[in-house]
């Protein structure tokens, strides 16, 4: 009587072990990867090759938390603690695609959160200056990307100011909402760069922005609501 | 007569204790909602009515199956009851914030394990008033003989909790007064112990309570807030750090300090410089303003926003400030040369900061020989004052940055309703203007609402074309309204135009406007925003306001919720529009009062009903019981939502009205329960008191709301005298239906009692957040049509059951 409900246990208890070594194995990653660009991201419109190149190739789950891992690839954002989250995958690849990043380029982005989005950028422009206010977010993301990119520069600084040494920028990218926005990213934009910026608190549902700078000209344009709700709960 | 001596002194001391275990139980209570408020949002504040009116429905049903147990244990189980209660007012708050039990409101509709912790935290907290309500129910059950005197007790002890600790509150930090709490009713304990029976359990449950109290005041603990709370943000910036916190009725308020703090909301892309750093004022852990300074050579940021709107049309000489929370606007209108500045400011905190220890940083911007700062709601203000002209009047900007998240759903505001704009349009010179600036919102919904209200209000006022007197300017992230006194001249019309070109804004509303003036510098995505302005402003009933999926239609006195955004009815669309998943952060308010509903009528079924299930044979009639006592349950609780409401804008403040109006119902309840004792007729009793009480209702309805309004500008003596006759008179006749009825059930089917507590218990547990929804869909006339008819079907019930 006993042995055939242990077998059934033992069963299932074998078919949970296989599916997390399943989830665990680096080709899933690359699997889910790929299928996250094709249904996620070319199936919603984003067709720039560039961009599409680079989501393919950065390697998402290493830029989540590990208890998060499982939903690297899925089409939500996630917590990284600190009150911060990943944006969902679509919304970098629409504010990468937006800017509309060259080899050339320099890009400044305001708040490295996990990294991903400067990951995202470092495959397709010349350098990256990304900033982040929270100290060990900054430090972790640094660390990240220090290992896989020599074009990206890590400061955990107050966004505010920019990066004067390295102005003008070809593009900026503001990750973290703001209620304003700082004259010394206007400043250091170059004629005829784009800026994109979410607009809202932060948690609740935002609009991104894009801002463009034509000589004396300042314009911006709403461009599409976004949500940077967590899921699930993180710990700091 | 030495025995007649002695017990005749035994039960003074117990009606004394039960006084005090009462005024203990809600200053409980309320210390627990100010907690909640800071940890999470205030909206749990109907979590906690719910969960008290829960554990004393829950008692009601122990006492009814465990009657005869419970009334024999009485004289030593009491005092243990109150000192366990007492402990685990302690202990629930304790438990609640470990990390296991934590809940947080933003991941609630997307984490489902939150809402088991949230049925958790019910239950934590259900336990201190669980025990509590055990042992009040003893005591009005054991001496039943003498129920007027110790109902008495009862009810007064609970209005005096209320108001003691509307003074705590003001003085103290709410997890500074939660020992108090606990130190009340283990004083209550004391006062009853009995020495006699089971001496060793009484005292160690006394000395484990006093030892817990001691812990603490000692050592009060963290309070973890939630991650995605503004001050929790705020302090991850660099250096950040808390200067200075101070208790107020409205929540904790903390100033914060960090260089990385700059506020310039929806500045102009045309400011070149530098956004000055500035300390923030948060309260209950949510932003309140920033602390502004005022240097005559110093450029005003906010002259770089729309809400300049006012002062580039016209000099504002005389400028009234309603709401001006931390002040920024002060130093914007005399920055702009404003000779009279009226400020009113609605938390007192936050004033005596300003005025004192922030005095300094603020450039003593409060002591201005221009400026005067009222500390009153603004509403009052507007009633109050009389004879004086301003040439600016000038709203906070509303919502938060970014948008509505629902929050303030079911908070009525009585600043915001076309009645409210009546009275600030009188207020006019002849070149005065209204201003009010939001946050766009995506999608739109204040902007809606502003432009319907403002729209409303000069209809009402007689203008035929409301055009001419409405102009709206519209940055990046700002929408800035304006209505004049006088029809816009060309003059000002074009100075509109030059500083929307000069800051980047564009022109939204202006009489003559022409449609590519619309979107020049900030280019919107949402195709219908023009048009939806454009019918909200030219029709005089817009079709829209049924078309659109969100509630766009002004507020009034009578449906103040300006924030109401959500139709029901139109959920799928509206989860359409914007995302299912995204929906909960629209509308978060008002599914929170629907949650409570929900999760408190079913753990009212599990806890109340259900165990009463457990009683058999029931004598004939049950159903007749459950209408009486539901009615009744609901009823009651409905006419004190009604006042609440009704007199917040009399007190001008929620907090002071609860206090009034629960304090004062209690008390004239019990004396009506206290007479009602003399009545033998119990038929007579039930019957004329429930046809007494829908009467007042049906009388009150009618004259209640001009009443209040006439009376509103009464000195405060005279206007709490005023309230508490207004008040008690139908209060005191409530308090007679239901011991009517228990004496009616008690002539020969007792059986049945313990069905009347369950039902009266479970109906009031529902009845708070039903009472609010109904008031939010219909407006409180509604709320009083339904209280009017819970009486009147308690009243045919009655006479029925008195028949069989």
């Amino acid at each position: 009587m006993i042995k055939p409900v242990l077998l059934k246990v033992s069963l299932v208890l074998s078919f949970v072990l296989l599916l997390n070594v399943y989830y665990a194995f680096p080709q899933d990653y690359e699997r889910q990867r790929q299928h996250m660009v094709d249904a996620q991201i070319r199936g919603r419109g984003i067709n720039d090759r560039a961009t599409l190149r680079a989501m393919r190739a950065v390697p998402r789950h290493l830029y989540v938390p590990a208890d998060q891992r499982a939903f690297a690839y899925s089409d939500r954002p996630l917590p990284i603690g600190y009150g911060q989250t990943i944006s969902q995958p679509y919304i970098v690849a629409y504010m990468t695609e937006i800017i509309k990043p060259r080899k050339d380029f320099k890009v400044l982005e305001i708040g490295t959160g996990s990294g991903y989005q400067a990951a995202i950028l470092a495959e397709i422009v010349d350098h990256v200056y990304t900033i982040e206010i929270v100290e060990p977010l900054g430090k972790t993301a640094g660390e990240l990307l220090m290992r896989k990119y020599d074009n990206v520069s890590v400061k955990i600084a107050d966004g505010y100011y920019g990066w004067e040494e390295h102005a003008p920028f070809d593009a900026i990218v503001v990750t973290a909402a703001a209620e304003h926005i700082p004259p010394p990213l206007i400043e250091q934009l170059k004629d005829g760069g784009r800026m994109i910026i979410p607009v809202g608190s932060p948690f609740r549902v935002q609009q991104l922005m894009l801002i463009e700078k034509k000589g004396e000209s300042i314009t911006s344009r709403s461009l599409m609501p976004v949500r940077f709700v967590p899921f699930t709960s993180a710990d700091n | 007569m030495l025995n007649k001596a002695v017990s005749a002194f035994k039960s003074q001391r117990l009606i004394i204790a039960l006084g005090i275990f009462s005024a203990s139980i809600i200053a409980f209570q309320l210390i627990l909602m100010q907690l909640i408020s800071f940890m999470q949002w205030y909206h749990f504040a109907y979590m906690i009515i719910s969960i008290a009116m829960l554990g004393f429905g829950a008692a009601g049903t122990a006492l009814a199956l465990y009657r005869m147990q419970l009334l024999r244990a009485s004289s030593w189980l009491v005092p243990l009851l109150m000192s366990t209660s007492g402990m685990f007012m302690l202990i629930s708050f304790y438990l609640a914030r470990l990390p296991f039990f934590q809940f947080d409101v933003y991941v609630l509709f997307v984490e489902r394990k939150q809402f088991l912790i949230l049925a958790a935290n019910y239950l934590i907290f259900f336990i201190p008033f669980l025990l509590g309500a055990l042992a009040i129910g003893v005591l009005l059950t054991k001496h039943s003989d003498e129920i007027g005197k110790y109902y008495f007790s009862n009810l007064l002890g609970s209005g005096a909790g209320g108001g003691i600790v509307v003074i705590i509150l003001n003085r103290f930090f709410a997890i500074d007064a939660l020992p108090l709490a606990a130190i009340i009713a283990l004083s209550a304990a004391v006062i009853c112990f009995e020495r006699q029976q089971m001496k060793k359990l009484q005292l160690s449950a006394l000395v484990a309570g006093l030892v817990l109290v001691i812990i603490g005041f000692v050592n009060p603990g963290q309070m973890p807030m939630s991650q995605y709370k503004a001050l929790s943000r705020t302090m991850l910036l660099p250096e950040a750090e808390i200067i200075l916190s101070k208790p107020d009725i409205h929540g904790r308020i903390d100033v914060v300090q960090s260089p990385a703090l700059r506020y310039a909301p929806s500045l102009s892309f045309g400011f070149i410089g530098d956004v000055p750093v500035k300390k923030n004022v948060f309260s209950n852990g949510e932003f309140y303003g920033v602390v502004p300074r005022f240097m005559p050579n110093e450029t005003n940021i906010h002259t770089y926003t729309t809400e300049n709107l006012a002062y580039i049309t016209g000099k504002r000489n005389n400028v009234l400030l309603p709401d001006a929370a931390t002040g920024p606007a002060i130093a914007h209108a005399l920055y702009n040369g404003a000779q009279n500045v009226h400020a009113i400011i609605e938390v007192k905190a936050v004033k005596e900061l300003m005025k004192n220890e922030l005095a300094e940083n603020s450039s003593l911007l409060f002591h201005d020989d221009r400026v005067q700062v009222f500390f009153q709601d603004s509403r009052q203000f507007l009633f109050a004052q009389k004879g004086i002209v301003y040439d600016a009047i000038i709203l906070p900007r509303m919502e938060s940055f970014g948008g509505s998240t629902g929050l303030n759903a079911i908070t009525e505001n009585y600043t915001l309703t076309v009645e409210a704009f009546e009275q600030m349009w009188d207020k006019l010179s002849d070149n005065g203007v209204i201003s009010i600036t939001s946050w766009m919102d995506y999608p739109p919904r204040t902007t809606y609402k502003i432009a319907a209200t403002l729209v409303h209000t000069l209809r009402n006022k007689g203008i035929d074309n409301p055009v001419d007197h409405l102009a709206a300017i519209r940055s990046w992230g700002t929408i800035t309204f304006m209505i004049s006194r006088q029809p816009m001249q060309d003059e000002t019309i074009e100075k509109i135009r030059e500083f929307c070109s000069r800051m980047l804004f564009d022109p939204v509303l202006l009489p003559g406007i022409k449609a590519e003036e619309r979107e020049v510098y900030n280019f919107l995505e949402f195709d219908d925003f023009f048009n939806h302005l454009d019918e909200i402003v030219n029709v005089e009933h817009p079709e829209i306001f049924d078309r659109y999926p969100f509630f766009i239609e002004p507020a009034t006195d009578d449906k103040p919720y300006f924030n109401r955004f959500f139709k029901p009815l139109r959920f799928k669309e509206i989860a359409e529009k914007v995302g299912s998943d995204d929906l909960p952060f629209l509308e978060l308010g008002y599914l929170i009062v629907w949650i409570t509903l929900i999760q408190g009528a079913l753990l009212a079924i599990v806890l109340i009903i259900l165990p009463l299930l457990r009683l058999k044979s029931l004598s004939k009639g049950k159903i007749y019981t459950i209408i009486y006592f539901g009615c009744l349950g609901l009823g009651y609780m409905f006419v004190e939502i009604i006042f609440i409401q009704r007199f917040i804008l009399f007190f001008g403040h929620p907090l002071y009205a609860v206090s009034a109006v629960i304090s004062t119902m209690m008390v004239a309840s019990g004396a009506g329960s206290l007479l009602s004792g003399r009545i033998k007729n119990s038929v007579w009793l039930a019957r004329s008191s429930t046809l007494l009480i829908t009467l007042l209702i049906l009388v009150y309805s009618l004259l209640m709301t001009p009443l209040l309004i006439s009376t509103i500008n009464l000195p405060v003596f005279m206007k709490v005298v005023f309230a508490f006759i207004l008040i008690s008179l139908p209060a005191f006749f409530m308090g007679m239906p239901f011991p009517g009825g228990i004496r009616l059930l008690d002539q020969g089917r007792k059986d049945q009692i313990p069905w009347a507590w369950g039902i009266n218990g479970c109906m009031s547990v529902i009845a708070t957040a039903l009472a609010t929804l109904i008031s939010v869909e219909a407006g409180f006339r509604v709320v009083m049509v339904f209280a009017l008819l819970f009486y009147f079907v308690a009243f045919l019930v009655a006479r029925l059951l008195a028949s069989r």
